[in-house]
């Protein structure tokens, strides 16, 4: 059976791997450094020989290849496992077309041509470079959800997280907690496998991880230290 | 009548999409399908008709980048083209389209807007570019009701109507009336998946004025530049030893690789082609005898065959034929790569149809000097027919 590891390694202790065809929502407050997360999580996949498909509703694609290099993690040996599909540059009207690992969408309402673009990167690393193992990182579901509505985006999913499961390959979907309304939260829900939680108490944050053990795992604290996780052992009161 | 522009389908609906009717492009989520409208309006605007084209997910801008990606230059056409531009106030840009909904999540807004351009611009193609994002914003029933509006103005006003409508999973009800009721012709664009999509389709689901191609499904590629190509995914290049199959398969294809030792191919050639709206891969077997174990395994799944002989050698016919034997493509699509009609001794056409009797007649003969590339484009054309005329 196809595992993942996410490549956290507070939370790779607690939840151990992940089994292959698993959808993770990926849900916290904002400055809560969800995306120091889900950029460690598909750098561990391009490090283990695996390819990554980042989509970036927030940064253009060279921002985020920017991020792995001003934080020391050298992406160079593995871009040609990098897919990232930018629906930023285009919505700012900036002049700039597509290169191999980027893709630029038109906006973050065009749900087509991103379901395009995934297709194409699942297609070119499967097919064409042999990698059947890989990880989908979306960054984020709130931004799609800001262009279209619920029930709009949960036939997306619907139709992507089937992709992925059927492929054994591993989702991950960044939700900003408390942008959005619980029947939102509970209808997006039921399309994932698991959920790992973020929220602050004190002005420290908190993670865990529901549905991908037995148990939900307990609360942890953690930081950020530039783009380094660090999951202390220290467990909410 | 109004060319679809995309390969086979003119001929599978006679023609054309007549005057005053609707066509769908049905298209699986992930399946690159915009383009097929895009073809179709610049298909026409070629032709001198009018086209206008309605955005919803994207800045007029970007779309006129899209229609460049693709080579289809807009600008020659520009007097005849219009954008309604139904994206820009969703994101709070101006606009200077021609065409402008104030409100896209707004159905009588964009009702409005379409009815009023169809009317300006009458005899036109009208595409929508998606529909099924209009869907989404405005709703499913509300939107339903406004094409019934579209299709009925179209007729009245000598138009046509082209959908793209990309087929999330709606409820099997709306699905049903979209492929059924509202369109007088419906394509289906959809990918052939095991654990991810990896090739592509199209067939001609419904046509309420022809149904006698209704189903034949086609392989496409989208190439930049070229939009919508038939593709082809292996075409088989066997014949005896020193026919000139690898030189064949270097002259035809726009790239290639060939295997091969002091210059004799000991495993396969590889070619491809994109040539007049198909794209194939061409795939080239060793002659030499000792390499049969292996043509069974070349010819697994081929589409058509080019049987390449050298016309000083008409006798090697019987060689040729155990070819086609070993690789299972005989009564596959063939034609006869008349080789090296250059050389002294070569056998005219007529001789060597005489001499390769064993061979089905039918079988077209075409004389060809592969080193110079003579021949080489008509050879492919003629495979291309009889492959065509199959699907």
């Amino acid at each position: 059976m196809v595992e993942y590891k996410l490549g956290v390694s507070g939370l790779d202790d607690a939840i151990g791997d992940v089994r292959g065809g698993s959808n993770i929502m990926l849900i916290g407050p904002p400055m809560s450094k969800k995306e120091v997360i889900i950029n460690n999580i598909a750098y561990q996949g391009l490090m283990t020989g695996e390819s990554s498909i980042f989509i970036s509703t927030g940064e253009s694609g060279e921002s985020i290849i920017q991020w792995f290099e001003e934080n020391g993690k050298d992406i160079n040996g593995y871009i040609d496992r990098l897919g990232v599909i930018d629906c930023v540059s285009k919505t700012l009207g900036l002049n700039v077309g597509d290169i191999d690992h980027i893709k630029r969408i038109s906006s973050p309402v065009n749900l087509t041509g991103i379901s395009v673009s995934i297709t194409n990167f699942f297609e070119e690393f499967w097919m064409k470079k042999g990698i059947q193992k890989s990880r989908l990182c979306v960054d984020s579901l709130s931004t799609i959800l800001m262009y279209s509505n619920l029930q709009t985006v949960f036939r997306f999913l619907h139709v992507h997280t089937r992709r992925i499961k059927t492929a054994g390959a591993l989702g991950v979907y960044i939700i900003e907690s408390g942008m959005h309304d619980e029947q939102t939260i509970t209808t997006l829900k039921q399309l994932f496998d698991g959920v790992i939680e973020i929220e602050e108490e004190n002005e420290s944050y908190f993670i865990r991880s529901v549905g991908l053990t037995q148990k939900p795992t307990k609360w942890c604290e953690y930081e950020a230290n530039g783009a380094e996780m660090i999951v202390k052992h220290k467990e909410r009161r | 009548m109004i060319e679809i522009g995309i390969p086979k389908i003119d001929d599978y609906l006679k023609g054309g999409l007549p005057i005053g009717k609707s066509l769908l492009y049905y298209i699986h989520p992930g399946v690159e399908g915009d383009i097929f409208g895009m073809q179709t309006l610049y298909t026409n605007l070629q032709k001198g008709y009018k086209g206008i084209c309605i955005t919803a997910t994207t800045s007029p801008e970007t779309l006129r980048e899209r229609f460049r990606e693709y080579d289809f230059d807009l600008e020659k056409y520009e007097e005849n083209f219009d954008i309604i531009d139904a994206y820009s106030a969703l994101i709070g840009a101006d606009s200077s389209e021609k065409y402008v909904v104030d409100n896209p999540e707004d159905i009588k807004n964009i009702d409005k807007v379409i009815t009023e351009t169809i009317e300006d611009s009458s005899g036109g193609l009208i595409i929508h570019g998606s529909l099924s994002n209009i869907m989404d914003m405005c709703g499913e029933k509300e939107t339903l009701e406004c094409v019934e509006g579209w299709n009925k103005c179209m007729l009245l006003y000598d138009g046509v109507g082209i959908y793209n409508f990309t087929a999330w999973p709606y409820s099997d009800e709306t699905l049903t009336k979209v492929r059924d009721e509202f369109f007088n012709a419906v394509v289906k664009v959809g990918g052939i998946a095991e654990k991810v999509i990896f090739g592509q389709y199209y067939s001609v689901s419904k046509s309420d004025w022809t149904d006698d191609n209704l189903g034949h499904s086609i392989l496409f590629k989208i190439l930049k530049p070229g939009g919508v190509r038939v593709y082809l995914p292996k075409i088989l290049v066997t014949g005896p030893f020193n026919a000139g199959k690898s030189t064949f398969i270097h002259s035809l294809s726009t790239r290639s690789v060939s295997v091969d030792r002091f210059g004799t191919t000991v495993a396969l050639d590889h070619g491809h082609v994109d040539y007049n709206g198909f794209s194939a891969d061409i795939f080239g077997t060793p002659g030499q005898e000792r390499f049969d174990p292996i043509l069974k395994t070349l010819g697994g799944e081929a589409m058509g065959v080019f049987l390449v002989i050298d016309s000083t050698k008409p006798y090697e016919c019987e060689r040729a034929k155990q070819m086609l034997d070993i690789t299972k493509t005989f009564g596959l699509p063939s034609v006869i790569v008349a080789n090296k009609q250059d050389a002294p001794g070569a056998s005219s056409v007529d001789d060597l149809r005489i001499e390769m009797a064993i061979l089905d007649e039918h079988i077209p003969i075409i004389p060809v000097v592969a080193k110079d590339g003579e021949g080489v484009i008509e050879a492919f054309e003629m495979l291309i027919d009889r492959i065509m005329v199959r699907l």
